[in-house]
């Protein structure tokens, strides 16, 4: 009995240990951005934290309303083509049969083992012949063409849903593509927004696409926006700094505590590693 | 006899079908995987700056890559990083899953402050950890020096600087442990309550029941982690660009420098295509030298 | 309990699809870029891409402005780029250039080989060609590469020794005598340096890697010009880059390895800020550019300094002909740019005596021209520019070297320091930085010499 408290007091000292480590380097990062700027500020808190995210989102040499509005369409236009397009794929790979399906659903998962930053010298040169340097597409265009993790994770749930409904529909004279829009979405949304909000945490925090493929400060998104006002000739004051990066989390943790289980959910499922 | 052609013709017409359902992917991986890599393939053979065409050159690149000492040195920092990265990733992880595993009431709030991290963009993290790292006013100098530790200068020193980064990507486990918890709940209680019977203790609980029952999880785990961290890039390119003197040059900011910064795409194709063979002979092997241990349930 | 958790769900359902309703809005927002907004109708606009913000920034503004108000057909949109030298040439590969790209005047030739950016001689059509004689000569060098010349200055500048002035009385050293050979620099450091008895550095009297921004400088101190064009040969391993690089050793022995190195970690962001350990007075005597002066305006408006050029080695000492670097910061206008006349125009009026002589007063910087108005130095906001115009003009004013590997040669330079500070021996170091420069200037003469021979 004596020894079992002690061992559960440990457990909770050690988890109040882990959780204030593990805490600490967002929850400082909001401390600083509340300190103030430059000497004609004196006083750190909330005020001098909005005061600096005001600073940020009007520094002249930067642009973050741009960046701002630049990271929420190339998230939205992703997470649209990415779900819309894995689910086809998945439809395909769970609800239809055909010859070497299963071996080339084993190519799919093949692919998760290319390292991304492997191709993206060549890459380069394929949206360069694709005219797509210059634009936005390099961020989202790809998206439409369904991801291996996204595949994977939907195919898992549609091949959960009972074949029964397919025959109803199909004897009420549905195609393929009315059992797809009118059964297997309907019954998967679950899946699809855990697919969709993991796309998005990615596209979001996607630095290496912007940072290779876009040149016009114009479109930069957050994350390479906030690696450039860090960069800039001359130094950046460090609340500025981390005022910016408070702007570009802020709204994946707001959908992350709207979400949370999904995510979850998501992630046991198949592993989001960044 | 005669059902025989128009079952294949039949089968055919599923494969049509197979394929057009499953075009999005097929084309989406042939443009933006497949072609890329047969690219890289045939510019790592050609001297190419990207503003000029290429011109081939046969081996030259790869020769030249055996002599360049930097490009051993990225090679061995980025093994020393992935190694201790992936071993201390792993332990930490488990161990928390494990700890969160307590009945409390304050679990749900400590699961989520342990996943935040992986939400965070890249560089933002980066920030926030050089500010954590900064030698006189960060928070890590300032805590050890409160207790009358030495204040090392983190990022600024060669011994330091890739240890720095290690315990950095050690923030970022929240994957890993969501997904030994999911796998921590599918070990039956029976087996637990066996073991208490045998007078278990809880080190040995854990190292003879749980870890075996987990070991899918465990190897799943290290084999994304592997692969993550043979290719980190941004932490070592914003916090120490490389240095001090290159002991944070990683594979994927050396390629990135020749591509990019001295315009030697022919040079960082070379180096990526090794990059892609080295990480698929290291999962194998991971995965090969696993199987000893990794106890499938019901197979 | 669980109508309370299906309410949760659905006000959590709400939340989340409002948010996506106001993402779609904040999406489709029409909000034109900041550098977009004001741009009058009917002219002809130029995209500038410059890497200075703040106050040098806004003086390189000021030129734009004048440039747009001086006529009505251009308009030069100003657009501030971090990381401008890998983005700019991005975007020319990829066929979307700006037309204008302020770059380092030690790009130039890797921009010159790779045909990145356009000959201004080849562009006389479109008006007078620029007269060379117009700059200063280590300028004009600057600008050319193989005879032709690539790119427009925009300002241009060499290092100086600045000295806290209070610290040399109270250290009993004359204020008037500043140093200016090496040795004379080490033996006011030495007296000018505090240590606390834990060997923590409280005052320092001069250390190489404050800032460690030209690691590749401190050679020209000792007459190396680090590259022999006509060999194609680095020289940086010869014995003036040896003696420079066992100074460099010296100096970090005598103030502790780790204390100087953590001194100087303490202040990687902090230079031109009122924290700055020249400002701050944790230095006091640092090597850095004319712009320093500038910010202490600002950032240390009582602090009592006065510059040199940087101390030359004692051997080659000459002070009616100091050593030192020249760098320039330029403008090319990129291959694929869709306006080069209308680019040409607005580089015809950079080069003009007024404009550049109006941002050299801005940045504290000397002028690059040959001829200096009698009013700039009497009106220059920098009292100190004749320090660094002494070395501009100069005989023995160096360039960086002419070579399309140099920013791998340079990125050397900075591991080679790292390892001198740490006390390796210097000769060793620098053969490797040596051998490996050689093979990647020679691959890349080979290659050019077989492009040239292939190309009709």
């Amino acid at each position: 009995m004596h020894r079992r408290s002690t061992s559960r007091a440990g457990r909770l000292v050690l988890l109040g240990i882990i959780g204030v480590a593990f805490a600490i380097p967002l929850a400082w990062m909001v401390v600083v951005a509340a300190r103030p700027h430059d000497a004609a500020h004196t006083g750190a808190g909330i005020t001098a934290l909005l005061d600096n995210i005001r600073s940020v989102w009007e520094w002249p040499g930067a642009d973050f309303p741009i960046y701002f509005r630049n990271s929420t369409l190339v998230s939205l236009l992703a997470v649209a083509g990415m779900t819309l397009s894995s689910a086809v794929c998945a439809y395909g790979f769970s609800r239809l049969r055909w010859p070497g399906r299963d071996s080339l659903f084993m190519v799919v998962l093949a692919t998760l083992m290319i390292p991304p930053v492997v191709v993206m010298a060549p890459l380069y040169v394929v949206f360069k012949k694709l005219g797509w340097i210059g634009t936005l597409l390099p961020l989202w265009a790809p998206s439409c063409f369904a991801g291996a993790m996204s595949i994977f994770l939907l195919r898992q749930f549609f091949r959960t849903i009972p074949r029964e409904l397919d025959e109803a529909a199909r004897i009420d004279g549905c195609s393929h593509w009315g059992i797809f829009t009118r059964v297997i979405i309907p019954s998967s949304t679950p899946a699809i927004a855990t697919v969709a909000l993991l796309h998005f945490i990615a596209t979001w925090n996607d630095f290496l696409t912007p940072l290779l493929f876009i040149n016009h400060q114009d479109q930069y998104t957050l994350p390479l926006g906030l690696h450039m006002f860090n960069q800039q000739h001359g130094q950046t004051p460090w609340p500025l700094v981390m005022a910016a990066c408070c702007i570009t989390v802020a709204p994946v943790m707001l959908v992350y505590v709207l979400a949370r289980r999904w995510f979850t959910q998501g992630v046991a499922a198949t592993g989001l590693k960044e | 006899m005669t059902s025989l052609p128009r079952q294949s013709s039949h089968s055919l017409r599923a494969v049509a079908l197979g394929l057009l359902w499953t075009s999005p992917w097929l084309i989406g991986a042939t443009v933006f995987l497949l072609v890329p890599i047969a690219l890289s393939v045939y510019y790592s053979l050609t001297d190419f700056s990207l503003l000029e065409s290429p011109v081939f050159i046969g081996l030259d690149n790869y020769r030249e890559l055996g002599r360049d000492a930097l490009y051993f040195k990225a090679v061995a920092n980025t093994l020393i990083f992935a190694v201790a990265s992936v071993v201390c990733s792993t332990l930490l992880s488990i161990i928390v899953a494990v700890l969160l595993e307590a009945p409390l009431r304050s679990a749900g709030l400590l699961r989520a402050i342990v996943f935040a991290p992986v939400l965070v963009p890249a560089v933002a993290a980066c920030m926030s950890w050089l500010w954590l790292y900064n030698n006189e006013q960060g928070l890590i100098n300032s805590m050890l020096r409160t207790v009358g530790l030495p204040a090392p200068d983190w990022l600024g020193s060669t011994s330091l600087a890739m240890p720095a980064l290690i315990i950095m990507s050690l923030w970022v486990i929240g994957s890993p442990v969501v997904i030994y918890s999911a796998a921590l709940k599918g070990v039956p209680a029976s087996l637990y309550e066996a073991a208490d019977l045998d007078g278990a203790t809880g080190p040995w609980r854990l190292w003879h029941v749980t870890l075996p029952m987990i070991s899918p999880a465990v190897l799943f785990n290290a084999v994304m982690s592997l692969i993550w961290s043979l290719q980190v890039f941004a932490p070592p390119l914003i916090m120490t660009k490389g240095g001090p003197d290159n002991s944070t040059l990683v594979y994927s900011v050396y390629v990135y420098l020749n591509a990019f910064f001295y315009s030697r795409m022919g040079y960082a194709c070379a180096m990526a295509w090794i990059q892609v063979v080295a990480t698929l002979v290291l999962t194998a092997g991971l995965m090969l030298a696993a199987r000893r241990f990794v106890y499938y349930r019901g197979t | 309990m669980s109508s309370t958790g299906d309410k949760l769900v659905t006000t959590r359902r709400a939340v989340l699809g409002a948010l996506t309703a106001g993402a779609l809005g904040a999406a489709l927002w029409p909000r034109a870029p900041r550098s977009r907004a004001d741009i009058p109708a009917g002219r002809t606009v130029l995209t500038y891409w410059e890497k200075w913000t703040g106050a040098e920034g806004e003086a390189i503004q000021r030129v734009v402005d004048r440039f747009n108000t001086s006529q009505d057909a251009i308009w030069v949109r100003r657009v501030p780029v971090a990381d401008i030298v890998p983005k700019a040439m991005v975007a020319i590969a990829g066929g979307d250039p700006p037309d204008l790209v302020g770059l380092y005047s030690f790009n130039i030739p890797a921009f010159a080989e790779s045909q990145a950016a356009l000959a201004l001689d080849d562009l006389a059509p479109f008006g007078d060609r620029i007269d060379p004689a117009i700059y200063a000569p280590a300028v004009d060098r600057l600008l050319h590469y193989q005879g032709r010349q690539w790119a427009a200055v925009t300002s241009c500048y060499a290092l100086g020794l600045y000295c806290n002035l209070a610290h040399f009385r109270a250290a009993g050293l004359d204020p008037a005598a500043l140093p200016r050979t090496i040795s004379q620099l080490d033996h006011a450091a030495e007296r000018l340096t505090r240590k606390a008895p834990t060997g923590q550095i409280e005052q320092t009297g001069f250390q190489q890697n404050l800032p460690q921004w030209w690691p590749y400088f401190w050679p020209v101190l000792f007459a190396s010009e680090l590259y022999d064009p006509g060999l194609d040969r680095p020289t940086i391993a010869d014995p003036p880059g040896v003696a420079a690089f066992s100074w460099i050793s010296d100096t970090a022995r005598r103030l502790g390895v780790a204390e100087s190195r953590s001194l100087a970690r303490t202040y990687d962001r902090s230079f031109h800020t009122s924290a700055d350990p020249f400002f701050s007075g944790r230095a006091s005597m640092i090597v850095q550019g004319p712009w320093l002066a500038s910010f202490a305006r600002s950032a240390a408006p009582s602090l009592d300094f006065a510059c040199v050029p940087a101390p030359m080695a004692d051997a080659v000492f000459d002070p009616s002909a100091p050593l030192g670097m020249v760098e320039a910061d330029v403008v090319v206008i990129p291959r694929g740019c869709r306006h080069p006349r209308e680019s040409m125009a607005f580089i015809r009026f950079l080069q003009r005596q007024d404009v550049l002589e109006e941002l050299a007063q801005a940045h504290g910087k000397s002028s690059p021209l040959a001829d200096v108005s009698p009013s700039f130095f009497a009106t220059h906001p920098n009292a100190q520019v004749r320090a660094f115009d002494a070395v501009i003009r100069s005989r023995r004013a160096v360039i960086l070297p002419q070579t399309r590997v140099w920013q791998q040669y340079a990125d050397m330079t900075s591991g080679a320091f790292d390892r001198a500070w740490s006390g390796e021996p210097a000769q060793a170091v620098l053969n490797e930085v040596q051998a490996r420069a050689q093979e990647l200037m020679s691959t890349a003469t080979a290659r050019r010499r077989a492009r040239e021979a292939a190309a009709p």
